[in-house]
Parts: structure tokens; sequence; C-alpha cells
């Protein structure tokens, strides 16, 4: 049996997911980055191979996400796909009929307009996070509540406190204001979702045309809190997708599948197999002193051996020599 | 021989030929900064008013990197460039900021060109400039005569060619772009997509994934003017034309795509730039808006061009 591997490196959480040639889902796992890619694809790897059977051979492998370059060196990527279109093509091959996604990560937060299974516009948040995952998990932390129960928490709100979300630094005082004047924990959390969705339409879904069917995935769509906020909002229903965590990963697979399907017998997939984990990566930087840009330049490498380099402004690390 | 240097940032761009043959031409010899670096960019973040964006800051940089090679800096104080029309208060305010914030800086030689306060305030200005270099009226007259000759040249060579400032300016041929099948217009000041530090590198990225770049200045300026006046009338801002008429231009020329970038915190961009962005939503073409600053990261910029591509290539092979 046929397998294509999607292998989603994003900055706060790893996904891996393993569709079968009927693009029907076979194994998944979800990890946390921890700020450390290269270990959590290489367990990814591990606990994937786990739950297959030894007959599933994998015959294409993508990634995606903001690792994906580093991810695609580490397996043998086939393709190496950003996340709003691999976003894109999860949801309109799962829900035909979507016309908005939202997809709130840990780090960016993206709005994606489709029009007859086409992406027509997309918009992702400017340089700042206040519209993400990071920023309720920190303000979590703050309140001494884990992630977990947000939800929970937020649905139980009747009288939310207004906070401000325009940048987490004042959303963070805000808080603290309305904690100290004695509002109840709920209404805090709520009042947190509410300023979360209010950021995310006025900075990220600014000027896009938002119709249904409105499709929430990412990790914060675990987060009922947001649904209800959502909600709130549109007089349409948001739908969260099962696998809402997955929909890059799955993506990534879609598209590999295509893409090998295409050059059949041409290509055999680059993948190194699950062996990859028990490979030693090793993970440096260096700043380049060759002209006055003085480019931080990052490598990784296998046994002694560079794999691959990039960061510099020009090409002159980037020419690896081949093994 | 006196030195004068001349900053690459900002209006440099445009200009540089014209300066260059006016100063060479009263006798000076003429030293312009390094491209934009590492160390460029940290002097003119930390020196820096904190309110101006990013370009203006690089400029200030060039001015520290210059500050002990030359015997004069110029940067001229370009308020308007026709009636009615102005520019932006930092580019007006630029030698003044200099002066403040760089006191180790040679004499500034400060000319303000300012149509609104007409001809003979124009040629007083030039000639203040020119008074350092030479006594003589007449070598006066020739070097301006022959420097605006030497503009207008630049400007038509790159509109007739199709080709941008640097090649313009280095007589480099244009990079080879593999037979492309897309055409996308970068739509922004020239001192942001073509200073790399700045925009990083979003033009060869571009080439790079195999499109077409078109930029404003390969456009003539009588069709960018007339492309502001059937959309605006008479501009308010000084580079109108080069942002919201090279829009226009190329909206109605049709391309398969536009991204417009501006420099974060731009005043006259989130007006400027907003409008070539309702006119690509009733032309229908799609549009990628890109802000940078000196935060953001080549990562990003990545992940948006790549998802905008993808999108434009989706959407020519459905529709054709």
């Amino acid at each position: 049996m046929k397998g294509y591997l999607g292998v989603d490196v994003g900055s706060v959480t790893t996904k891996l997911a393993l569709l079968d040639e009927h693009e029907q889902l076979i194994a998944s796992i979800y990890l946390r980055t921890r700020g450390n890619p290269v270990d959590m694809v290489k367990q990814g790897l591990r606990e994937i191979q786990k739950q297959i059977s030894p007959e599933v051979e994998v015959s294409g492998v993508a990634t995606t996400g903001s690792g994906r370059y580093l991810a695609g060196v580490l397996v043998g990527a086939d393709l190496v796909k950003n996340e709003i279109t691999t976003h894109a093509v999860a949801a309109t091959q799962h829900i035909p009929d979507v016309r908005t996604i939202f997809e709130i990560g840990g780090q960016d937060s993206k709005i994606i307009i489709i029009h007859d299974g086409i992406v027509v516009d997309f918009g992702m948040n400017s340089v700042c996070a206040a519209g993400t995952g990071s920023f309720l998990e920190h303000q979590a932390e703050r309140l001494n509540v884990k992630i977990e129960d947000f939800g929970g928490h937020a649905l139980r709100s009747e009288n939310p406190a207004r906070i401000a979300g325009r940048c987490t630094v004042f959303a963070e005082s805000d808080m603290i204001h309305k904690q100290q004047l004695g509002y109840p924990l709920d209404d805090i959390i709520y009042g947190l979702c509410q300023s979360l969705i209010r950021n995310y339409l006025n900075n990220v879904a600014l000027g896009k045309e938002i119709q249904p069917r409105l499709v929430f995935q990412g990790g914060v769509a675990f987060n009922k809190g947001i649904i209800r906020a959502f909600n709130e909002v549109f007089d349409s229903e948001v739908y969260v997708p099962p696998h809402n965590e997955l929909m890059g990963a799955i993506g990534a697979a879609i598209l590999v599948h295509e893409e090998m399907e295409i050059k059949q017998n041409h290509h055999k997939s680059k993948f190194k197999g699950f062996g990859v984990s028990d490979i030693e990566f090793k993970t440096s930087s260096f700043i380049c002193k060759a002209c006055p840009n003085l480019c931080e330049v990052s490598q990784i490498a296998a046994d002694g051996k560079v794999l691959a380099r990039w960061g510099g402004r020009c090409d002159m690390w980037e020419r690896v020599p081949e093994s | 021989m006196v030195t004068v240097g001349i900053p690459r940032a900002l209006l440099y761009y445009q200009y540089y030929p014209m300066w260059k043959v006016f100063l060479e031409k009263l006798g000076a010899e003429v030293v312009v900064s390094l491209p934009t670096n590492k160390s460029i960019l940290n002097s003119g973040v930390t020196r820096g008013v904190q309110d101006t964006c990013l370009p203006v800051k690089v400029f200030f940089g060039h001015v520290v990197s210059l500050a002990d090679k030359c015997d004069f800096m110029f940067v001229p104080a370009v308020t308007s460039l026709g009636k009615k029309s102005y520019n932006c208060s930092k580019l007006i305010g630029l030698p003044n900021m200099a002066r403040a914030l760089i006191p180790e800086c040679p004499p500034i030689l400060d000319p303000e060109i300012n149509y609104e306060k007409g001809r003979y305030n124009l040629y007083r200005n030039i000639y203040e400039v020119g008074r350092h270099f030479t006594c003589n009226p007449f070598k006066l007259k020739k070097a301006v005569e022959e420097a605006w000759a030497s503009n207008l040249d630049y400007r038509n060579k790159m509109s007739d060619e199709g080709i941008t400032h640097f090649q313009a300016i280095d007589c480099k041929p244009p990079p080879d772009v593999k037979s492309s099948s897309l055409t996308i217009a970068v739509i922004g000041h020239p001192y942001i997509i073509y200073d790399e530090y700045v925009s990083h590198r979003l033009i060869s990225w571009l080439q790079k994934m195999e499109v077409k770049v078109v930029t404003p200045e390969m456009v003539s300026q009588e069709e960018l003017d007339a492309a502001t006046r059937r959309l605006v009338g008479v501009p308010h801002w000084s580079f109108e034309p080069e942002i919201i008429g090279a829009g226009e231009y190329y909206l109605e020329t049709g391309v398969d795509g536009i991204i417009i970038v501006a420099a974060f915190g731009c005043g006259p961009d989130s007006m400027m730039l907003g409008m070539v962005q309702h006119r690509a939503k009733e032309f229908e073409i799609p549009l990628l808006p890109l802000s940078l600053d000196e935060h953001s990261s080549e990562g990003g910029l990545l992940t948006r061009l790549e998802a905008f591509l993808d999108m434009v290539r989706r959407r020519k092979r459905v529709c054709v």
C-alpha cells in the first residue's frame, strides 16, 4: 500500500499526517515543537512508524509551515510548500463548499478567501502576534489556567470584560487592571477571546470578503471560547473540521500525492525513510564575513557532512557539494 | 579637489545621474555610499528619529557612513515638484534632520526644490549651491543644463528599454529570466524596492521564481501622469504618479498580479496604496500588500510571495 506523508513544522507545534492512495488519513501525530524542530520531526516519524503496518510504503513526502525548509532537508521532501496553499488545499478537499478559511496558529494567523475551489485572496498578520495562539497561551499562564481549560471558562462567561486587543502589551495591562477590579475569571477569559477576534478581524481580515461557509482551522480552533466569539460576530455558524490541527499537514500530503501521480514512474520519492529518526543531526550558525552584509548563515549537518545551508543574502553558502 | 558625498538612499535612485553630472561639471568629485549593509542599517536605526520610517533611518545610516569621506554632503530638500503637490514632510526636512542628528556630518548642500515658489527661487537655490564651486555663472548654467538633459535621458532610457534604476545607472543588462508565463507589477518607491536590505531582495526572489517583474520606472513619465490624472486629477503627493499612476497603468494594460510594497508607518503610502488596492479589486486582479520595517523577516516575506504566486498561477490556469 502506498502512503503520502505531510509534515507541518510550525513555530509552536509539529504535525505529521500520513494519507493512503485514496487520501484517507491513516496515521497522524501532533507534537509541541518546543523550539526544537529537528527532534520533533524525528520523534514524529517514530510515532507515525509505530501507528502503521509495515506494508505501507511512503511514496511521497511534503513539508510545510515556517520550518518547512529545515524539515524538507531532514526527511528528504519531494515538495516544500507554503502553509497558505496547503491549508487551502486541505479545506477545499474536505469541505468543497468552503468560501472563507480562518486559520489561527501559534505565531501567525491567516484568512483565505476561496471562490469555486480556488484561492482568490488571502491575508496574514503583519509583524505583531496579538491575534494568535501564543497570545492566549501567554495570558493563560498569567491567569494560572491550563490552555486546555480556557474554552470551558469562556463558555461559562455571562458578562465578558472588554479588553483592548490592539496590542498584546496593552491587552495584558488592560487584563491586569480588570483583575484588580475583581472581574471573575470566566469573564476575563472570554473577554480575551473576544479581543483576539476583534484584532483578527480588524487586522488580518480587514477588507476581505467574508462569505459562508466559514471554516476555522489550526490549533486555536480547539478553543471553544474563540469559536463562541466568532459565532457572535457572524450570522452563519463557523465550522471546525475534524483534524483541524492537522489541515496543513494533510494539505501537504494531498499536494505531494498529486505531484507524484503526475510524475509517476519517472521519479522515486526522495524520502529518506523512517531511519532518519536515528540519525544525529547537528544545526549550527555562523556569521559570514565575506562582505559588509555580515549574514547569519545557519546549517544542518549529519555525520560531519553539511546537508544544507541558508540565511545568506547571496548564494555563496547555499551551494552544498553533492554527495 | 572638493569631494561631495551622495547617500545611496531615498531620492538617490531617481536623481543620481542628474546630481552627479551637475556636481562633476562644477568640478567636484562625487562619492556615493556603499549599498545598504548591516552596519549602515544599525547606525541609521540608532541615530534616526524613532517615528520616521525605515528608509529615512537607512538614509541617516548612509550619511553617517559618508561623514568622514567628503567635504560636503549633498541633501536637497525636495519640497514640491508640481502645482499644489507636495512631498512627504520627512523628505522636506531631510537636510535639517541630518544636521541635527549627525553633528559630525560635513557642511550640507541643501538646495530647496520647490515648484510652488516659482522659477526664480529655484534658480537662486541652485546658484547658492554652485557658488561653493565656481564664481562663473556661465559654467553653472551649463552644468545645470547638462544635468537636466542627463535626467531626461535617464528617465527615457528606463521607460524605453524597460529597465530598472540599477541597470540604467550601472549600464548593466537586465537579468536573464527564464521564459516566464507570469508578469507581476511591483509597485513602490524605488528607495524601498531597490534597496535590497529594506526589501529583502524581493525582486530577485520573484525572478528566481520565474516571474517577469515590471516596475513603475518602466512606464514613461507622460503615461504615469496621464494615468494619475484619469484617476485622481491633480495629485496631492509628489510621488503619486509612480504609485497611483503606475498601479492604474498596469491594471489597465493587464498584468497577472500586483505586489504593493510600503514602508511601515508611511502616511502618504497608506493612502496611495489603498487607492491601488481599491482599483485592483474593481479590475479583479490579485494584489498582495507588503509592509516592510526593520523587524520584517525574509521567511515571512517568502511565505507570502510563494502563496501569492501559487494563487495567481492557479487562477490563471482556471481562467484560461
